[in-house]
C-alpha cells in the first residue's frame, strides 16, 4: 500500500503549492471564459474539461516530476523498497483527484458566471476518472524517459497542441478534412472528448461506452508504459 | 560480519575509468569513511553500493547480498539508509511528514516522533521543509536515513556546504549515531570529519584506494615526523641545536623547526634545552590526516573539494 503514502504526501505538497495551484485553476477557467464569451452555451465544456485534463497529466504532470527528479525526491525514494508501480500509481492517482477537483471547480464558475446547468453524473465522474488515469499515465511515461525540466515541458507541449487541434476539441471535427479526421482516430483524447460529449451533452449510451472503453483500456496501456519507461538505476 | 564487501571493482564511462579496480569490506559497527577530493569516486562507489548505479566490473556484496541480484536488490534496501549527496525533501510538507513519508516505504520502522528526538528536530517538527537552513535540511536527511532502522547506514558528503557551526551539530549527531553500533559508510573530503569521526579510512584518488586504515594507523605511517617548534628563538640556539641534532630549521618569523624521529630523541631535546636554561614557547606539532593525504597523493583538498 505504499502507493497510498506516495498519494497523500504528493498531493499535498501539491495543494500547499500556491502558484501551481494558482495557474492549474486558472487554465480552465481562462478557457471557459474564452470559450463561452466567443460562443456561448455548454457545448464546449466536455471538450474543455478533456483538454485541460490532457494538460495536466502530459505538461503539467511531467514537469512537476522532473523537478522531482532534479531535486534527487524520485532518486531518494528509490533507494526504499517502493516499486515503480506504487511510484506512478500513487502520482498518477494524486494527479486524477486534482483534475476532478478541478473539474467541480470549473463547472462551479460556469454555473455562476456564464449560467451553464452541468451537472457531471457518475458515468462522467468515471469518464473523468479514466481520462485522467489516461493523461497522468503519458505523463508518467514522458517524465520517466526525460531528464531535465525545460525538455520535458518541451516535449509536453508538442504532444499536447497538436492533440487538441487534431482531436476536435477547438474545431469541429466534422468541418475538416478527411486525412485529419482520420489521423483523429489515432488521438487518445479524441474519445476521451467524445466520450464526455456523450455523457454530458447528448447522453448516448453505445457512444458513452465505446468511447470509456477506449480509454479505460488506453489508461492501462500507459500506467504500463509509465512503469516501463521508469529508470531509477543510472548508468 | 562484514556489511560490505568489495571485490576489484571497476566502473568505466567512454574513456574515464571512474573507478579503477578497488577492493575493501566494511566490518559490523564501524565507521568507515571514503577521504578524498571531488572526483576521486566517491559517490559513484556508495551510489554502486546503493544499488543506484551500475559498475563495468567487481563483485560486490552489501549486508551479505549481491547487488546483481535483483531479490539480493530487496533485501538490501531494506536494511540500508541513506543520505545521499545534495538532499531534498518534497518543500511543502513539513519535517515530520517528510520523515513519515520515508517511513512509510518500510514494512518496519522506528516511530517518526523518536527519531525527530534523536536528531534534536523537535522545535522543527512542524516546519516546512523549504524553510529549513541547510544544517536542518542535512539533519531532516539524516533522520530519514535512520527512520527504517537500518543495519548499514549511508552518508554522502553529509556536511558538504554547511557553515561551520552547523557541522559541528551535524558531527554531534553522527557521534551520538556511531554509538548505536550502526555500521556507517561516510564519504568526504574534509580531513577533520573523517579524524573526528571515522574508526576507519580509506584515502580515495583518482579511482583507487591509496591508502587504508585506521586515522592513527595512516598518522603513523604516512604522517611523517613529529615537529618540534621553539618560537622567537634567537640563531645561536638554533646553531647550537644544529650542531647536535639532525633536521634543525629556522624560519623568517625566528621560530626553530626540529623533526623529531622518536620519544627518545624527543627528550634529548628538551634535556639539552632545559641544559641551555632556553625558557623559551615550546610546541609539539603532531602531523595530522592533511600530511597523510599530501604525502600519498602529493596534494592538498582545498576547502571545496578540490585536490590541488
Amino acid at each position: 500500500m505504499r502507493f497510498i503514502a506516495i498519494f497523500k504526501a504528493v498531493t499535498k505538497n501539491w495543494l500547499r503549492s500556491r502558484t501551481g495551484l494558482f495557474f492549474s485553476i486558472m487554465f480552465p477557467i481562462m478557457m471557459l471564459f474564452i470559450f463561452g464569451s466567443i460562443f456561448g452555451g455548454s457545448n464546449y465544456v466536455p471538450t474543455m474539461t478533456a483538454a485541460f485534463i490532457m494538460t495536466n497529466g502530459i505538461i503539467g504532470l511531467t514537469s512537476t516530476n522532473t523537478e522531482f527528479k532534479r531535486r534527487g525526491i524520485i532518486r531518494r525514494l528509490s533507494i526504499t523498497p517502493l516499486t515503480k508501480i506504487d511510484w506512478v500509481l500513487g502520482c498518477i492517482l494524486s494527479q486524477t483527484l486534482l483534475n476532478l477537483l478541478l473539474t467541480g471547480i470549473m463547472i462551479g464558475i460556469g454555473w455562476a458566471a456564464f449560467g451553464i446547468r452541468v451537472i457531471p453524473d457518475p458515468l462522467t465522474i468515471l469518464m473523468i476518472f479514466f481520462g485522467s488515469v489516461m493523461f497522468s499515465g503519458i505523463g508518467m511515461a514522458l517524465s520517466g524517459s526525460i531528464k531535465d525540466v525545460e525538455a520535458a515541458s518541451a516535449i509536453g507541449n508538442v504532444i499536447s497542441y497538436p492533440m487538441m487541434f487534431l482531436s476536435g476539441v477547438f474545431v469541429p471535427l466534422s468541418i475538416m478534412p478527411s486525412t485529419m479526421q482520420a489521423i483523429s482516430k489515432f488521438i487518445p483524447l479524441t474519445y476521451f472528448s467524445n466520450g464526455l460529449k456523450a455523457s454530458i451533452i447528448t447522453k448516448s449510451i453505445d457512444s458513452i461506452l465505446v468511447n470509456m472503453g477506449v480509454v479505460a483500456a488506453l489508461a492501462v496501456v500507459f500506467i504500463v508504459i509509465g512503469v516501463l519507461l521508469t529508470r531509477w538505476k543510472e548508468k | 560480519m562484514l556489511d560490505v564487501q568489495v571485490q576489484n571493482l571497476v566502473k568505466q564511462y567512454a574513456d574515464i575509468k571512474a573507478i579503477d579496480g578497488i577492493s575493501f569490506s566494511v566490518n559490523e559497527g564501524e565507521v568507515f569513511a571514503f577521504l578524498g577530493p571531488n572526483g576521486a569516486g566517491k559517490t559513484t562507489t556508495v551510489e554502486i553500493l546503493e544499488c543506484l548505479r551500475s559498475f563495468t566490473k567487481g563483485s560486490v556484496f552489501v549486508c551479505g547480498y549481491d547487488i546483481t541480484k535483483e531479490k539480493d536488490v530487496k533485501e538490501i534496501k531494506k536494511n540500508i539508509g541513506v543520505l545521499p549527496q545534495d538532499f531534498n525533501a518534497l518543500d511543502k510538507l513539513t519535517v515530520k511528514e517528510n520523515i513519515e513519508l520515508i517511513a512509510d516505504m518500510y514494512d518496519r520502522h522506528l516511530k517518526t516522533g523518536d527519531v525527530i528526538k534523536l536528531l534534536d528536530l523537535e522545535d522543527k517538527a512542524n516546519a516546512k521543509f523549504e524553510d529549513l537552513s541547510g544544517g536542518l535540511k542535512q539533519r531532516v536527511g539524516i533522520a530519514a536515513a535512520l527512520v527504517s532502522d537500518p543495519k548499514l547506514v549511508f552518508l554522502d558528503e553529509p556536511t558538504t556546504g554547511l557553515d561551520p557551526k552547523a557541522r559541528r551539530d551535524v558531527w554531534d549527531v553522527l557521534a551520538n549515531l556511531k554509538k548505536t553500533g550502526k555500521t556507517v559508510f561516510l564519504t568526504t573530503h574534509y580531513m577533520e570529519e573523517a579524524q573526528v569521526l571515522a574508526t576507519r579510512i580509506a584515502v580515495v584518488n583518482k579511482g583507487k584506494i591509496a591508502a587504508m586504515g585506521s586515522p592513527q594507523e595512516l598518522i603513523d605511517e604516512y604522517g611523517g615526523l613529529k615537529i618540534l617548534i621553539i618560537r622567537k628563538a634567537d640563531e645561536s640556539l638554533a646553531s647550537k641545536l644544529d650542531g647536535k641534532f639532525e633536521h634543525v630549521t629556522m624560519n623568517s618569523n625566528g621560530d626553530i623547526h626540529v623533526k623529531i624521529d622518536n620519544t627518545d630523541e624527543l627528550y634529548s631535546i628538551m634535556s639539552f634545552l632545559t641544559a641551555m636554561k632556553a625558557e623559551k614557547d615550546i610546541e609539539i606539532q603532531t602531523p595530522t590526516l592533511e600530511d597523510v593525504f599530501l604525502k600519498i597523493t602529493g596534494s592538498k583538498i582545498s576547502e571545496e573539494g578540490e585536490a590541488r
